[in-house]
């Protein structure tokens, strides 16, 4: 019997096998490790900040299940607070200013000047030089005593007075957006740069012809042109000036007071304290900020593919 | 030649009896002697060691460690770690199951780790080290007991640190100042006598790291306290907390702080004072170490004193570095040996003279860095002989390190000066807070 049965099972195994089949057989294996990666590297360290921000897990101890008691915590604070308003803020001008800087200096670069590789090159300077230095380099500036900032206002006669740059409430704040407005313009520029030099010359010829003033041609053919490449840009500053910890860090430490506390800083004196499980609810709570960001960019993408 | 022949016979019994009994000694009980001499040969150690101010004392220690390694048989890895960021290294390796052997600390850090189980009692080396000292000094032997929160005592003290007043006595005494100032009052009477710019008097910090709590202290030394006798109610909200504030509000508005004081990061006020933009800070004595070699004529015009005391007193409190063991070290007795070793006259008599401690044991006030003649390791001696234990008056628990570590007290004076709220709220957000850490406990 047995005998007669794998000859008949054989055929039934060798249909199911098409040659469709085997190729994609062939595609998922090829993409196997990608998704083995992506699952290890992402997706579980993901899972698993989401699962530790609703324990009391502290260094040393698995903790336990505490429910919403950490972010009950954090609302209950007026850092927590401080550190909401402060992200929005910090994400909102800079990226504003950043565009600004960015486009303009694009739109001047991207004319038949002379010199302009160099100047091209001269722009990517912040982006290229490293964090670490940028800022610290920044915090001389800003110094009360000995710091360029005040040298030039009090050495010109614009300001005589010191002033406290990161030490005062008022100031600490558009000084933190200054020094990450000149690290982070030259990754608008050279990407709105890119976008311009793809728009065909044949339109703006077109619209010259068809009586268009310079908004107009801006306002009808360069900005349909950028348009995806400026919510991409965007999406990803806003991620990443969002996340970003260096700025603040080496700049106030979030202080003075709390006028500079921002998320990434928030986590970082909870990883301080050990208390993980608290560090990891300050992180969660980003998400669904950035969550946002993505949806909103996301559909504005998938509208214009449309 | 039968003599001579029966010699040679004897000879050659002889020598091969002799090598039997060489052989068998060895065989026998030899090769355990040799083994008791070197009980670690062929293990490894891993050792994170604090790296301090003084290069040479961190040389120093590197090279104790490998001698005693190479002495034994032992492999030994020496990692040297900046103090400051111990924390984030230890808890990163307390995840990541990648702990040392041996590792130096805070004894804050090593209250709040001790809780988790993270390190093994040495009740035994502590007590075989001070036994063979003098014993240890009552503060430090008080401070650093951990068995409230562990099975024993789970480090072994290796200095003391503390915070000292240092005053430009050229200023001060142009200023007509010959004397250090006895009560915060004083202090901030003096600052304002030698501030203009760029000098600023009170070069204490009011940010969110170490240097910032000297302002538990000074709330301490009002009468202020974080919690109660049992060291589970918050009393951080009182009037004596309120004398405190008082007192930093009006020295703020005299103008007397360093601009940037309230942002400082763990050198603030050490820069401030070697650039000559202070002329009062409180430091653990570092800074005049620095004096020394980078600015002698800094040095040689710097004072030094306690604290100033409050309405009800001085609150000076030390500070002990520790060493421990983690539980999850695979070799346990050779960290031990090591420890002991490290606690040894021979080390460290050359060790502090370089470094910025005070002694922890009786024996080591008779080494000669504490001879007197350096004003430093002097003010440290009296330090560990006159200052209060950590935490003082409060009860020094892991609550207690954890609302330390968390900077309650800091960010309170931050919000009287910097964001301009009144007294009771600044007391109520504090109050609030530090409950909710010693809630946890």
């Amino acid at each position: 019997m047995s005998s007669s049965a794998e000859p008949q099972a054989a055929p039934r195994a060798g249909r199911w096998l098409t040659a469709s089949r085997r190729m994609h057989l062939f595609a998922y294996a090829l993409v196997l490790p990608a998704i083995a990666l992506i699952l290890g590297l992402v997706a579980y360290p993901f899972l698993y900040a989401i699962y530790v921000a609703f324990t009391d897990r502290m260094v040393g101890s698995a903790g336990n299940w505490v429910g919403f008691a950490n972010f009950r915590y954090l609302a209950g604070t007026a850092v927590f607070s401080s550190a909401i308003w402060n992200t929005v803020v910090l994400v909102v001008v800079t990226d504003i200013l950043k565009l600004l800087i960015g486009l303009g200096l694009a739109l001047l670069v991207n004319q038949h000047l002379p010199g302009r590789g160099l100047f091209r090159a001269f722009l990517m300077l912040p982006w290229a030089m490293p964090a670490f230095v940028a800022f610290l380099t920044w915090r001389v500036l800003y110094q009360p005593i000995g710091g360029g900032l005040n040298l030039i206002l009090t050495q010109t006669g614009i300001y005589p007075h010191v002033i406290d740059w990161l030490g005062k409430r008022e100031t600490a704040m558009p000084s933190v957006i200054l020094a990450s407005v000149w690290r982070g313009f030259p990754f608008w520029f050279i990407s709105i740069l890119a976008a311009l030099q793809s728009i065909p010359k044949d339109l703006y010829e077109a619209a010259r012809v068809d009586g268009a003033n310079a908004w107009q041609r801006f306002w009808m053919v360069t900005f349909p042109g950028i348009r995806q490449v400026l919510i991409v840009t965007t999406l990803l500053s806003s991620i990443w000036t969002a996340n970003a910890f260096e700025h603040v860090w080496l700049l106030t430490q979030g202080g003075p007071s709390d006028a500079t506390m921002v998320f990434p800083v928030l986590a970082y004196f909870g990883m301080q304290t050990q208390r993980i499980g608290e560090a990891a609810a300050v992180s969660v709570a980003m998400l669904p900020v950035l969550a946002i960001l993505v949806i909103i960019a996301t559909s504005m993408l998938q509208k214009d593919e449309d | 030649m039968t003599v001579e022949h029966g010699m040679r016979a004897w000879t050659r019994r002889h020598v091969m009896a002799a090598a039997s009994v060489v052989a068998l000694a060895i065989a026998a009980g030899g090769a355990p002697a040799l083994a008791q001499d070197k009980p670690f040969a062929g293990t490894k150690l891993t050792f994170w060691g604090g790296l301090i101010f003084s290069e040479a004392a961190n040389k120093l220690l590197v090279e104790a460690v490998e001698a005693w390694g190479e002495a034994n048989g032992v492999e030994t890895d020496v990692v040297m770690i900046n103090q400051n960021e111990m924390v984030q290294k230890l808890s990163a390796a307390v995840e990541s199951k990648t702990l040392p052997d041996a590792v130096d600390l805070s004894l804050e850090l090593l209250l709040v780790l001790s809780r988790q189980g993270v390190f093994v009692p040495l009740d035994d080396v502590y007590e075989a080290v001070g036994k063979a000292q003098g014993g240890w000094y009552e503060a430090v032997d008080k401070a650093s007991d951990t068995s409230a929160v562990a099975s024993g005592r789970t480090g072994l003290p290796f200095g003391v640190t503390g915070n000292l007043l240092l005053r430009r006595t050229d200023l001060l005494g142009a200023a007509g100042f010959d004397k250090a100032p006895a009560t915060w009052d004083e202090l901030v009477a003096q600052s304002a006598a030698v501030t203009e710019a760029p000098v600023s008097g009170l070069g204490l910090a009011l940010s969110n790291v170490g240097d910032g709590n000297v302002q538990v202290s000074v709330m301490q030394s009002f009468g202020g306290r974080i919690a109660d006798d049992t060291g589970k109610t918050v009393t951080i909200k009182s009037d004596a907390t309120r004398a405190y504030l008082t007192w930093l509000k009006n020295a703020w508005d005299k103008g007397v702080f360093p601009p940037g004081n309230a942002t400082w990061d763990g050198a603030g006020d050490n820069q401030a004072y070697l650039s000559g933009q202070a002329a009062f800070i409180a430091n653990t004595g570092s800074v005049g170490l620095a004096a020394k070699s980078q600015d002698p004529e800094l040095y040689e015009t710097t004072g030094y004193s306690p604290l100033p005391a409050g309405s009800v007193g001085t609150i000076s409190p030390i500070m002990l570095q520790m060493r421990a063991i983690p539980a999850a070290s695979k070799n346990q007795a050779a960290a031990k040996a090591l420890l002991a070793h490290l606690s040894e006259p021979a080390f460290t008599s050359a060790y502090y003279a370089s470094a910025i401690y005070g002694p922890v044991l009786q024996a080591e006030a008779k080494l000669p860095a504490f001879d007197g003649s350096d004003p430093i390791h002097a003010g440290l001696l009296d330090l560990v002989k006159n200052g209060s234990a950590p935490g003082y008056p409060d009860v020094y628990n892991a609550a207690f390190a954890d609302a330390f570590s968390n900077f309650i007290i800091p960010k309170m004076a931050q919000r009287v000066v910097i964001d301009g709220w009144d007294f009771d709220k600044a007391m109520d957000e504090a109050q609030t807070q530090a409950q909710a850490i010693y809630d946890k406990y």
